[in-house]
């Protein structure tokens, strides 16, 4: 899922022209959304002559229908804006911009991806979504995405006392597979029968 | 708009299924309730499918189990210790999920778990709902330059400095059905006028380090921890305390007229002792408790009774029976109004004779008869006062902390001997630091009260999560506090404690904040009982602006008051002007999951909605509607604006009267 970071004034302040429509979107704010970091962010802004014509607060500016509505209920705000500053992930901004196209609609944020497909709390766990499932030979442990470089058949030789060699804070996915299938007393024969290739096209 | 199934897995083919289960003949089934889809159905068909493909293979099943939000680790995990023993008979568990269902699983359970799916690359990252606009998440968003068209995610190369040249009218060369994202981008930007701003930039290179597995962790590990604080669920909403967190309580202007209603308590009316024509002192008793679950009304005012007759209530639906008087402006009080002792010179019963006299009720919101929790026969230890005040812009509790601390404690110390318990606990949220510390100073010599400070999180004044939280115990579902051994009460009821007993004071005025857009004068001030809303209206100069509405009570609970003719009752905490939500039609619920992440009764608010539209009672009350506190965490999250309090509000209403019509049948 999504979360976002507010950008740095200089990488906005270039693209401001005339009377600015301020619009957040608080839809995915329990998961997270940079509440303080957007306040210092507008009074930066507001200082350096940015003229904040209005400032609407919605949730789920990803929902096309809603954001429809949402344009007729504030037209007035909307209209009188030459730029319109949405501080969503990429997708609300996407669907601001693709409803009205020709209005110069820009970025606030810079959206960063975090595991965990559906609610609120982002998971420690993370899918690969590679389309071919290995983990029912590797103890519930996904290679994918615990192995730095995502290797499918057994660990590079790389890690140091159970660490990746890329940083000393990450576990070698392929000692916590081995491992679990060790504590499982669960047979390798699967794992070692045959050698896997990753198909991308899936 | 067109909607997207982002079901994120799918069956792996059968010869694959039953190669990984070779070598276990016992399968224990756990099955996803497939996440962004639109909710049709509660059936998933999913375990029928892998029991025949199981029982061609020649195994047998265990069991299964079907579980929403499987990655929901939290009540994964119970869900799990619930089927251990069905799983330890088994040799094997198969899930039906996508990988992170499955890890979840994988990392609770000691024995072999396998996965009888592949996940889907969705190809970039969708929002909350269902729409087809995709985000690369690549952490440095170009779209200031492309006029809001995405290159990471629409160009097939993920080009940001331009097209490739390969795309042939408009259309991509790895495929002539998809568009070209730069020629799109190159349009768009023509039409605002700005291509010469892209085509002046230097070029870009991506930065591949800013989504890194070290900074997601640390984003992963804070968000779970405050997701997590103190109790599952519950949502941070704006506190706007600060309106008038810094205003002394004043008194108001008294009206020329009230209306007191003789129903302000949870359960029966009164019926009222005075008729139109009667002089009436102020803290006179008008209004007798007849029924069981009732408490005691009195006058606010001295003047003349001049009508008696059904009134506009703020809280109910109907109108209710209601003293009128026309005040004389002296406030002469009635002679009962007198001191009932001390908190030494009182037993146990002279307390709880005081409160019931005085009328008291829970004044944080609920109004239940405070005399008929004291007078509980149930085991107690602890008498929990609850200033957690986590509704948004309300000071009426912390405001009495700071300015009458010494009242409340005695309240409290009156409360726990009414209650026969020896241990009593102030509970503040860390949002209130000052009137923690000056609890802190005047409690410093004593052992049998302790001050709690809790991490503020909505709903924590719910008395549930909050005996959770600082006793660690759980309210029983269906049950009391008093069931766990523990007395809740209200700040402010134990400051009219305070009063009944050592002024012989009963409750006929509280503190009220009024704050929000256009109160000219907000503040926390002392009103009688029964000033009508248009008189504080006049008094505190609201102007409600366009798009704003008044509630009486908090922000997120309080109850939208579209005609002022009503009056301030025992339990109006506050009255506040807010931001009417834009009005959005309901949708087809997608299963997005947030519900289930906020319910701090762990309910599963989106299937609850279901059943009811289903008319399914049996099922809505086998999921536990009958718990759910209507604390309205589902409702504000809800990202299909589904009106979830109120439906819940009408299934158990309607559980209610299945109950009642089945028992009048026996």
């Amino acid at each position: 899922m999504l979360i976002t970071e507010v950008k740095k004034k200089e990488n906005i302040l270039p693209f401001i022209k005339g009377k600015a429509l301020f619009i957040v979107c608080l839809g995915c704010k329990e998961v997270y959304f940079p509440e303080k970091e957007y306040l210092m962010l507008k009074a930066e802004l507001k200082t350096a002559g940015v003229d904040i014509n209005n400032e609407i607060k919605l949730d789920y500016l990803c929902n096309e229908d809603y954001t429809k509505d949402r344009f007729a209920i504030h037209k007035n705000e909307i209209n009188c804006a030459e730029t319109v500053i949405v501080f969503s992930c990429g997708v609300g901004v996407q669907v601001f911009s693709g409803l009205l196209p020709d209005k110069k609609v820009i970025p606030g944020c810079d959206s960063l991806y975090v595991p965990g497909f559906s609610g609120f709390t982002p998971s420690s766990y993370d899918c690969g979504q590679c389309g071919e499932c290995v983990i029912g030979i590797t103890a519930g442990i996904c290679p994918v995405k615990s192995c730095s470089k995502g290797l499918l058949n057994g660990q590079c030789g790389g890690a140091k006392k159970g660490k990746c060699e890329v940083s000393k804070n990450k576990d070698c996915g392929w000692e916590k597979i081995f491992n679990r299938m060790a504590a499982l007393k669960e047979n390798d024969g699967k794992l070692k029968s045959t050698i896997k290739i990753r198909n991308y096209n899936k | 708009m067109q909607k997207y199934d982002y079901t994120k897995y799918r069956f792996k083919p059968k010869a694959e299924i039953l190669a990984l289960l070779d070598g276990y003949k016992k399968i224990y089934i756990i099955s996803c309730n497939k996440c962004f889809n639109e909710l049709t159905t509660d059936a998933e068909p999913e375990i029928a499918e892998l029991t025949q493909i199981l029982n061609e293979g020649g195994k047998t099943t265990a069991g299964f189990m079907p579980v929403d939000f499987l990655c929901n680790k939290f009540l994964t995990e119970k869900t799990i210790l619930n089927i251990k023993k069905d799983i330890a008979a088994a040799d094997a568990v198969a899930v039906i999920s996508c990988g992170i269902g499955t890890q979840t699983v994988a990392g609770e359970l000691n024995v072999p778990v396998l996965t009888v799916c592949d996940s889907l690359d969705q190809g970039g990252q969708h929002g909350i709902s269902l729409g087809l606009q995709k985000c690369g998440a690549c952490g440095e968003c170009y779209l200031s330059l492309t006029g809001g068209i995405c290159p990471v995610v629409n160009c097939s190369k993920e080009l940001i400095n331009g097209a490739c040249g390969g795309a042939k009218q408009g259309k991509c060369e790895v495929s002539k059905d998809k568009d070209c994202a730069w020629e799109n981008i190159f349009n768009r930007l023509t039409l605002q006028g700005r291509q010469d701003l892209l085509l002046s930039q230097p070029p870009k290179i991506r930065n591949y380090n800013l989504n890194s597995a070290e900074i997601i962790e640390n984003y992963v590990k804070n968000i779970q921890a405050k997701r997590n604080e103190g109790f599952y669920g519950g949502i941070y909403p704006e506190e706007n305390k600060e309106l008038t967190s810094g205003k002394a309580i004043q008194k108001i202007k008294y009206p020329e007229t009230v209306c007191i209603p003789m129903l302000q308590n949870a359960g029966a009316t009164c019926e009222p002792l005075v008729k139109p024509g009667d002089k009436v002192k102020a803290g006179q008793k008008i209004g007798e408790a007849k029924a069981n679950i009732s408490a005691v009304v009195h006058s606010s005012v001295s003047g003349e009774v001049i009508s008696v007759e059904q009134r506009r209530h703020p809280l109910m639906p109907f109108s209710v029976l209601s003293v009128i008087i026309k005040s004389d402006n002296k406030l002469e009080l009635d002679p009962s109004v007198k001191s009932k002792g001390s908190l030494e010179s009182c037993s146990k019963d002279d307390i709880l004779l005081a409160v019931k006299n005085a009328g008291i009720v829970g004044m944080g919101g609920a109004q239940f008869p405070t005399h008929i929790k004291l007078a509980s026969s149930k085991p107690l230890d602890t008498v929990l006062l609850n200033g957690c005040e986590c509704e948004p812009m309300l000071n009426t509790d912390n405001r009495l902390m700071l300015e009458r601390p010494e009242q409340i404690i005695t309240g409290l110390k009156l409360l726990m001997k009414a209650a026969g318990v020896d241990k009593g606990i102030i509970a503040v949220e860390d949002n209130k630091p000052e009137a923690a510390n000056i609890l802190r100073e005047k409690l410093a010599a004593e052992t049998k009260i302790k001050v709690a400070v809790v991490k503020t999180k909505y709903p924590q004044g719910a008395e549930r999560m909050l005996i959770k939280r600082i006793l660690g115990r759980e309210v029983p579902r269906g049950g009391l506090p008093l069931d766990v051994g523990v007395l809740v009460n209200n700040i402010a009821t134990a400051n009219a404690v305070y009063e009944a007993v050592y002024l012989g004071r009963p409750l006929i005025s509280r503190i009220v904040t009024i704050a929000g857009s256009g109160v000219a004068n907000p503040g926390n001030y002392e009103i009688p009982i029964g000033m009508l809303v248009s008189d504080i209206v006049k008094s505190c100069g609201i102007i409600i602006p366009e798009n704003f509405e008044l509630k009486m009570g908090g922000a997120l609970m309080g109850f939208p008051q579209s005609n002022f003719e009503v009056p301030v009752i025992k339990g109006t905490n506050g009255i506040v002007v807010v931001q009417k939500k834009d009005v959005l039609r309901e949708e087809a619920c997608i299963k997005c999951g947030r519900c289930v992440n906020v319910c701090p009764m762990e309910l599963k608010p989106h299937k609850l909605v279901y059943y009811a539209k289903a008319g399914n009672w049996s099922r809505s009350e086998q999921e536990g509607v009958m718990n759910c506190i209507e604390c309205g965490c589902c409702e504000d999250i809800c990202s299909s604006k589904s009106e979830m309090v109120e439906i819940f509000k009408k299934s158990k209403k309607m559980l209610r009267e299945m109950k009642i019509n089945a028992n009048n049948r026996s």
